[in-house]
């Protein structure tokens, strides 16, 4: 404490002491003088006026009725509950709330397009039905009712009519997958197995694995792993859709045209080097750079090979979608339709105890996140007001 | 006395132990939030008006009270001071305490007349403070508010009050024995 901070300190006590006592107790000198000083200010305050006083303590004693005008008679008002009013910053932040909680809403409901999942790279599919499929595609959409808990997010920019990307990226090497679960009552098991092969062939695929079982219970009666034409890849989803009734469908995309355009170039490279090293050999004048040549194109013949099935492999992968279907006695709710194999009973209610809270939790963090801003921005603007109304009315003061 | 006003006000803070009523509130801080209103109004009339607005304020006002946030003078005097300075925008005017109602105790010929030079000379001084210097004058002196409820309704702290209140005072004190 610095010596003029012990003097105000000193100062202050003196007056307060001089207040409480009623009476000056210094000898003399400053403190006496400052004693004096505050009792006389105390000893100068107003005093009400007596009839004022009287008044005033008789409406305080009755609780200040409301004063009626004219002698009428007091009309009974039907009595409604007293609300408080709410503090502004209680108001401001429910008002962020439910504007988050709207705004979370309206988002969610943007993304829920039943069935879909997409991902992948920048250049992944975006949705399942690509505006310009035809009725196929919307026939695919008008099957999916059946409810999915996986709904990702939507990335890149939109599809064009043709099922490629937007122009300018026409070369672009994209690999689709999908997977698709259906069920089937347990009679039509066999068609609807045979109705997918049919479908696979309709669309120039092919069937790359099948299984299909029969009488396990609980067990998916039918696993097939499918190649169709990229191109030609939603019709056929949409078509596959038909067959059962849908109880998942994801589907992806994974741009793999940099490891295209990386085997291309090391392939040209490869042939390039090979041609170069046959005009050496045609060139050759000694036996020993004869053979030293011929071991180097053979090295570099391996490579083009291997290149060339790299190629011819990554051509495949960007032609054919993988589509993985799964098929289910309808009955069942396990198997690959997200909701586990054990939903009934104690265990099930568990899981979706569970699941209910992380949905919340999810909710939560998703409407605290939204909110926070405009929260913190009526914050801001109640203090604001309040500073604002109060150095007003402080400005009376002059 | 009716329901309304037998409903309890919480404790005050420090002082008393046990619940008090409005009606006990208001017969300990009437004189003294008469006294500031008056002083910052200079008008007897609009402080007997805005003295009893602000208690009827309070009055309806009384649930949100919160004893957390202060004691309860501290919480009648804010309400008194946001009508006394609502008030004093309202008719455009400055509070100067030269210009204070008639003196109810006025000096008489029995005064003593070095008691009665020394008033004027202090109410001389507080027509050269700036408002808020008289608003702080008002609240320490005449509404006897400790530094800590000054600093409650004025929204500062206490060692911000404490420090103004010595300013004001010195000046004050500057100001008597210039007069003198």
């Amino acid at each position: 404490m610095t010596e003029h901070d012990a003097h105000i300190e000193s100062d202050l006590r003196v007056i307060d002491e001089a207040l409480e006592r009623g009476t000056a107790s210094a000898p003399g000198g400053p403190e006496r003088e400052l004693e004096e000083l505050v009792l006389e200010l105390a000893a100068d305050a107003p005093e009400p006026d007596p009839a004022f006083a009287a008044d005033l303590g008789e409406r305080v004693r009755s609780g200040f009725p409301r004063r009626r005008r004219g002698g009428a008679p007091r009309v009974r008002r039907l009595a409604l509950p007293k609300l408080r009013r709410p503090p502004m910053v209680a108001l401001a932040g429910a008002a962020s709330i439910i504007a988050a909680v709207a705004v979370v809403i309206s988002l969610q409901s943007g993304q829920s397009e039943p069935e879909m999942s997409a991902v992948g790279g920048d250049a992944a599919e975006r949705s399942a039905f690509p505006d310009g499929e035809g009725g196929d595609s919307a026939a695919a959409r008008d099957s999916m009712s059946a409810p999915t808990p996986t709904v990702g997010p939507q990335l890149g920019p939109p599809p064009s009519a043709d099922g490629g990307f937007a122009p300018g990226e026409q070369d672009r090497r994209i690999e689709r997958s999908a997977s698709l679960t259906l069920a089937a009552p347990d009679d039509r098991l066999e068609d609807v197995a045979n109705d997918i092969i049919a479908v696979t062939d309709r669309y120039d695929g092919f069937v790359l694995r099948s299984s299909v079982s029969s009488g396990e219970e609980g067990a998916s009666a039918g696993d097939f792993e499918l190649r169709i034409p990229a191109s030609r890849l939603q019709p056929a989803l949409g078509d596959l859709s038909k067959l059962g009734d849908v109880r998942a469908r994801t589907q992806a995309g994974e741009d793999i045209t940099r490891e295209f355009v990386s085997a291309a170039d090391r392939l040209q490279g490869a042939r390039a080097e090979r041609r170069s090293l046959l005009t050496r050999l045609e060139s050759a004048e000694t036996d020993t750079e004869a053979e030293s040549i011929r071991r180097r194109l053979d090295l570099v013949a391996a490579e083009v090979n291997g290149l060339r099935g790299q190629l011819r492999e990554l051509r495949l992968r960007a032609d054919y979608a993988t589509v993985a279907v799964t098929l289910e006695r309808e009955g069942d709710e396990g198997g690959s339709s997200g909701y586990g194999t054990d939903r009934d009973g104690l265990r099930g209610a568990l899981d979706d105890a569970v699941d209910s809270l992380s949905a919340s939790v999810e909710l939560l963090v998703r409407v605290l996140g939204v909110a926070i801003a405009p929260a913190l921005l009526a914050l801001a603007l109640w203090l604001g007001a309040r500073t604002a109304r109060r150095r007003r009315r402080e400005a009376a003061l002059g | 006395m009716n329901e309304a006003i037998a409903e309890r006000v919480p404790p005050l803070a420090g002082d008393t132990p046990t619940v008090e009523t409005f009606e006990a509130l208001y017969e300990r801080t009437f004189p003294k939030v008469y006294a500031y209103v008056a002083s910052l109004l200079r008008d007897r009339s609009a402080a007997e008006d805005v003295t009893a607005q602000a208690f009827e304020r309070a009055y309806r006002k009384r649930r949100g009270y919160r004893p957390a946030r202060g004691t309860a003078e501290g919480w009648i005097f804010g309400i008194a001071r946001n009508a006394a300075l609502d008030e004093l925008r309202r008719r455009k005017r400055r509070a100067a305490l030269h210009a204070d109602p008639e003196d109810a105790a006025a000096p008489t010929i029995e005064d003593h007349a070095e008691r009665s030079l020394r008033r004027e000379v202090v109410r001389s001084a507080l027509t050269g403070l700036a408002g808020a210097e008289r608003d702080m004058v008002a609240l320490k002196f005449m509404g006897g508010l400790s530094n800590a409820e000054i600093a409650r309704v004025l929204d500062t702290t206490e060692s911000n009050v404490g420090t103004r209140l010595h300013r004001t005072i010195t000046k004050l004190r500057e100001a008597c024995n210039d007069r003198a």
